[in-house]
């Protein structure tokens, strides 16, 4: 018996997102139309906002950034994350410990891992430094330098996010089927074939839901950068969303920003079609 | 191939040897944050960093004497409770009228509007709030984070309601309950494991949440995530007083996803992992 009902019941979520989310980004489309310093009388510039966008140097650096640290954050944490998986699916014992410390890293508040990296990272009074130091390696500025500070962002990012990853994955581990890892052994399979032949495959799926969570936080990647480094030095960390808040909250160009920022969701938005797609390629 | 015994033991060491460090890494700077805190400003900014130094509570004291760390946690608990509030009350009958209708377009609506960057919806808030002269009041606050809680109660609730056997409801419908009742006092109580997690991740995600309140909220509304990052700013950063005040930030979050550490990741990855 199926029986339509309770249909009213989603009529209150569904008001509350049409004007706080749907009515506010059709209203950023609108903008993004519009040369708008906040204060100031908008005037209408059609696709202006957008065709600027695509001269801005300040645009394409953030682009790059925002791509190079996606790649660079997802790729360790993808790796880190399934070797950590494979490792807490063997080892049985003390799981409710290690599951605790495991948790720990990605339910902190943003704002607090990044302040707590920036003592530790800190290059005149850092443990990461003396730790360099005990290693025999030269000291680095780490997010202050122009250079390292995406990879170091990535850093942080990955030791926030693995074990969530590697949860994730490890949860797809258990529920794999066991009878299909008896009769690879059966067949002689083990050690890297095995991961390779049989476990990596099956595992696809969980994968690329993983991937699919990290690349929506880490191509709108905002938090533990504007506490950090605010884009800095220079412009060495400034993401697409970093230098699109600046330009709206800071500057004041909404306009632009609004641009900016429908910009960026195309791209978010893009991934997850493209990991959407990936998953179902992959499926078993 | 069979392993001999010796084999397998010290393979097993191994693995255990490698888990430990891996916990070590993942410890070692939360451990730094907390011990910063309770170290005098010689020795935080002392170097070679100490790991052995006295203890002193004067960067707590600190906290609670010079900013008013209180009114910020207040703040913090009023926008992120208010918020959870909400999100559970539209989220939740959402929840089950889309489970039990199987409809798909409501939460993917919903997912939609949890994967766009936040300041797609924070630049027209701010052009909307302001021309109102409500940025920095709490109901601002609140309706606004309550955008992230509430996407997050309907994906955590629906596989709970999926679970739901359909003739509990159907009982229930024929024996003249209305649909309210149906809700209140025969599926709510049944997925009551659900709501917990829901209401806690509702709340640690509001709590931790930096971008709206960095923007929306006032002086007498700043919530504890962006009065620490203010406190940054202030020239010559007492980095013990700050550790302090962040060991104190983390604190409720990680006890609160302790209570439900088994469900967590299944709740946080709500969304993805259903097709």
């Amino acid at each position: 018996m199926h029986r339509r009902r309770f249909v009213w019941m989603i009529a209150p979520a569904i008001g509350f997102v049409a004007v706080m989310v749907g009515f506010p980004f059709a209203y950023t489309l609108w903008l993004s139309g519009f040369a708008f310093h906040f204060g100031a009388a908008p005037h209408p510039v059609g696709l202006g906002n957008y065709r600027a966008l695509l001269g801005d140097g300040k645009f394409w650096n953030g682009l790059w950034i925002t791509l190079y640290l996606y790649v660079l954050a997802l790729a360790a944490q993808l790796v880190l994350g399934l070797y950590l998986a494979l490792l807490l699916n063997r080892v049985k014992r003390f799981r409710r410990v290690v599951r605790s410390v495991l948790i720990s890293p990605f339910v902190l508040p943003p704002v607090v891992v990044g302040l707590m990296w920036l003592v530790v990272l800190d290059p005149s009074i850092g443990a990461a430094n003396y730790l360099l130091g005990l290693l025999g390696l030269p000291p680095s500025l780490w997010l202050a330098s122009p250079g390292f500070v995406i990879p170091t962002v990535a850093l942080i990012d990955t030791w926030q996010w693995t074990p969530f990853i590697a949860l994730i994955l490890l949860a797809g581990l258990q529920a794999l089927p066991g009878d299909v890892f008896e009769a690879a052994a059966i067949d002689g399979a083990h050690g890297f074939a095995l991961l390779r032949r049989v476990t990596l495959p099956l595992l696809a799926p969980s994968i690329v839901t993983a991937a699919t969570l990290r690349s929506v936080d880490l191509l709108r990647f905002f938090d533990v950068i504007y506490v950090t480094t605010q884009g800095g030095p220079g412009e060495a960390s400034e993401t697409l969303n970093i230098y699109g808040f600046r330009q709206g909250f800071v500057f004041l160009d909404i306009g632009y920003a609004c641009a900016l920022m429908v910009a960026l969701t195309v791209l978010v938005l893009g991934a997850v079609g493209l990991l959407a797609r990936m998953r179902r390629v992959v499926a078993w | 191939m069979v392993k001999s015994p010796f084999r397998a033991r010290l393979l097993s060491a191994l693995d255990g040897a490698q888990l430990a460090i891996a916990c070590v890494v993942l410890l070692a700077p939360i451990l730094w944050m907390v011990a910063a805190g309770f170290k005098s400003s010689a020795a935080v900014t002392a170097y070679p960093p100490r790991l052995l130094f006295h203890p002193t509570t004067a960067n707590y004291a600190a906290l609670f004497a010079r900013m008013p760390f209180l009114d910020y946690a207040w703040n913090s608990l009023v926008i992120a409770g208010g918020a959870s509030v909400i999100g559970l009350a539209l989220g939740v009958p959402a929840a089950f009228a889309v489970s039990w209708n199987r409809m798909a377009w409501p939460a993917v609506a919903m997912l939609a509007a949890r994967m766009a960057p936040g300041a797609l919806f924070l630049l027209p808030w701010f052009v909307m709030f302001s021309a109102i002269h409500a940025v920095g009041s709490f109901w601002v606050l609140i309706l606004t984070h309550a955008v992230i809680t509430l996407p997050l109660a309907l994906w955590i609730m629906l596989p709970f309601f999926d679970a739901l056997p359909r003739s509990v409801i159907e009982a229930a419908l024929i024996d003249g309950c209305s649909d309210a009742g149906v809700l209140t006092r025969v599926a709510l109580p049944l997925v009551a494991p659900g709501l917990a997690v829901a209401a806690i991740l509702c709340f640690v995600f509001a709590w931790n949440y930096f971008l709206f309140a960095l923007v929306l909220s006032g002086f007498s509304t700043t919530p504890l995530v962006v009065a620490a990052f203010n406190f940054v700013g202030e020239g010559v950063t007492d980095w013990g007083a700050l550790m302090a005040a962040a060991t104190l930030i983390g604190l409720p979050p990680v006890l609160l996803a302790f209570f439900v550490q088994r469900r967590l990741v299944g709740g946080l990855a709500a969304g993805a992992v259903k097709e």
